[in-house]
């Protein structure tokens, strides 16, 4: 009877010593899958150039915990990034290599592709990414993000280009007016409130002003305010006629970004990942479609090929299964008119 | 750095060797697993670069046969694998047999297709498009060669069909292989569901079934699961019970009329509130005539017809309204 015991408890021990092997061999173990770690380490080439090349954004002091990334674009520090991730930030700071930047300015902004340009105050010289001279991407072919960051090293993340570059329009309005208007039925086009530094305020509508028409159309409820809004683009220009008084007056308003994004569909929320998507994650005219699985705080970054060339700019996790990057020749456009501003 | 470049070399050799291994035993020519298979992982971008040829050699093909598929509400994907039009989705895609859904192509083109059999425990279902046709298709991969590890790519009309997108195209690897389940990270989502999981020779290995919250957790159905039941499915089986498709169940069916005997048949006298024959369009005063094929005169007809049929079965009612005969296609509400 002991003997049997005996025996008994030496299987049992080979089992359980054997069940970590078995495991290993039924499922393909984390570091070789296709954003393993293992895996990675074929994109050392790419790696290199997202270390000096890209940059690491903070827009909380000193405890750094990384918002988004930027692209250096110029040897003199100029840096692309997502906007509507640093817009009304105070204090933005950034890294790139090891090196921290404390003195960073914001050039300028394109609402319309959600671009910000930075530029760090310093006399170093600071290494650009190169741009490719293709201006198409094709499907399958593999492409490198900035994936996670350390104090000392970026890391990648890797997919593939995964359909056709095309305009990604706007489920609902992205843009805003900047103003509130009444409540009641009868006071509906009233403005009751207009947003401080809003396109409303710059262009001078005043609270009491009644809307009487947007974009040519006359308004009657509004509902029709929205509906004017409908395809545009932050930095878009809106006509608007209000009554003041007895005056009709005409203004054009500078539309502004929402702060909030579209509304998560049931398919979005169903499948995991909602947390990690971009909140500008539509409206705009033209992106490459990858499968790099980012989060948002992840994009912001270039877009690298295996020759490492930026053929992009990552500027919005899109679903579970989408990321969305500004093609290299409307970057360039971007950059170079954000420079000349 | 010297070493690095033996590495290839050496992987190479070691390929070649388990290829005529492979080679001896079976006698029939079929494509080979490629290369980069037998490598743990990519150690070079020259590794990288030949993943990358192998998917984009094969992508333009396997694009053309995948489809979206129109259920009304929501969408699913499928994949054509004959010339004629048989087309593989996932059984919670179809959901029954006999069904007519819509299938779309790339360019946009509206196919009627109708569902076949399907397996209900593991999500394997066939489908036919009813139009006639030179359809653009793939290959199955009969050999049931993808393992653990292998390279693989997903298409699909992710969140419905989408012109200007066109399918979507994910790589990865598959993590696991377990009888009636391929997992893979390819990742996948809501309007994959049916679409086609392809080796890197661009034959079909299965079929996009389901996920979970991690983003590493994207479930196929195997192509053998297919293989096995294909006569089954085939000839418009219902196979299993479930939890992907419910059996349907005779007798459950419900049209929603009153009807009165007259001298020329059978008169509807009252359609139901939001019954299934006031959705089809079936109104006070027409006057039966058939359902499906089968004349219908006597209450006692039409109720013994309704009982071969189940819920969300859908049967075709002639009618004879206005002295002129219509057909009405009616989808069964349940009792």
């Amino acid at each position: 009877m002991t003997h049997v015991s005996k025996l008994m408890h030496l299987i049992a021990a080979s089992l359980i010593a054997c069940a970590p092997l078995i495991s290993a061999q039924t499922s393909l173990h984390a570091d070789e899958r296709i954003n393993g770690k293992l895996v990675w380490q074929a994109f050392e080439p790419q790696r290199l150039i997202l270390q000096e090349s890209s940059a690491v954004i903070y827009t909380d002091g000193r405890s750094r915990i990384r918002k988004v990334y930027g692209i250096v674009v110029s040897r003199e520090g100029h840096i692309v990034t997502k906007a509507s991730e640093i817009v009304g930030k105070k204090n933005i700071t950034l890294r790139i290599g090891k090196n921290v930047y404390e003195n960073v300015e914001i050039v300028g902004c394109d609402h319309k592709w959600d671009v910000a340009l930075l530029k760090v105050v310093s006399n170093e010289h600071f290494t650009p990414v190169d741009f490719t001279e293709a201006s198409e991407v094709a499907q399958g072919y593999w492409v490198v993000s900035n994936g996670s960051a350390s104090r000392s090293q970026r890391r990648v993340r890797v997919g593939i280009i995964s359909a056709e570059t095309r305009e990604i329009r706007s489920t609902v309005s992205s843009v805003i007016l900047g103003v509130q208007l009444g409540s009641e039925k009868k006071d509906q086009l009233q403005i009751k409130q207009v947003s401080k530094e809003s396109g409303a305020e710059k262009a001078g509508l005043k609270v009491g002003d009644v809307l009487f028409s947007a974009g040519g159309i006359k308004l009657t409820e509004r509902s029709g305010l929205v509906k004017a809004m409908i395809g545009m683009y932050p930095g878009d220009l809106l006509s608007v006629e209000v009554m003041r008084g007895d005056k009709k007056i005409s203004f054009e308003v500078e539309l502004m970004p929402r702060t909030s994004g579209p509304k998560l569909t049931r398919n979005e929320q169903m499948s995991g990942g909602a947390l990690s998507l971009s909140k500008r994650r539509d409206g705009f005219p033209r992106v490459i479609h990858h499968d790099t699985p980012l989060t948002k705080e992840s994009v912001g970054g270039p877009l690298l090929n295996l020759e490492g060339k930026c053929i992009g700019m990552n500027i919005a996790r899109a679903s579970r299964v989408a990321t969305y990057a500004i093609p290299v020749r409307e970057l360039r456009e971007i950059v170079a008119d954000l420079r000349a501003e | 750095m010297l070493h690095k470049k033996y590495i290839p070399q050496i992987n190479a050799i070691f390929a070649a060797v388990l290829l005529l291994a492979v080679g001896c035993l079976c006698t029939v020519a079929y494509s080979e697993v490629p290369t980069f298979n037998y490598q743990k992982v990519p150690k070079t971008t020259q590794d990288l670069i030949a993943i990358q040829d192998a998917l984009v050699e094969n992508l333009e093909r396997v694009r053309k046969a995948t489809v979206s598929i129109s259920l009304g509400e929501g969408f699913g994907s499928g994949v054509i694998v004959s010339a004629d039009g048989l087309v593989l989705t996932a059984a919670h895609v179809t959901a029954a047999v006999g069904k007519e859904l819509t299938v779309i192509l790339n360019d946009g083109t509206r196919l009627q297709a109708i569902s076949m059999g399907l397996v209900s425990n593991t999500d394997a279902a066939m489908m036919r498009i009813t139009e006639s046709g030179d359809y653009p298709y793939v290959e199955i991969n009969k050999n049931n060669d993808y393992r653990l590890s292998h390279w693989v790519m997903a298409l699909g009309h992710s969140g419905g069909f989408d012109e200007e997108r066109g399918p979507v195209v994910r790589l990865g690897r598959i993590l696991k292989d377990s009888e009636t389940t391929l997992h893979t990270d390819c990742k996948v989502i809501g309007g994959d569901s049916g679409g086609p999981l392809f080796d890197l020779n661009g034959e079909l290995i299965g079929i996009h079934s389901r996920v979970s919250k991690s983003m590493e957790q994207n479930m196929h159905v195997p192509m053998r699961e297919y293989i096995k039941n294909w006569k089954s499915m085939k000839e418009d089986e219902f196979l299993g019970d479930g939890p992907f498709a419910k059996r349907p169940v005779k007798g459950t069916g419900f049209l929603g009329v009153s009807t009165t005997e007259i001298d020329d048949g059978l008169l509807i006298k009252k359609v139901g509130k939001n019954s299934a024959a006031e959705k089809a369009g079936l109104k006070t005063g027409d006057l039966i005539c058939k359902v499906n094929d089968r004349k219908i005169t006597l209450k006692a007809e039409l109720k013994d017809e309704l009982k071969q049929m189940a819920a969300d079965q859908t049967i075709t009612i002639t009618i004879l309204r206005n002295k002129q005969l219509e057909k009405f296609k009616v989808k069964l509400g349940s009792k």
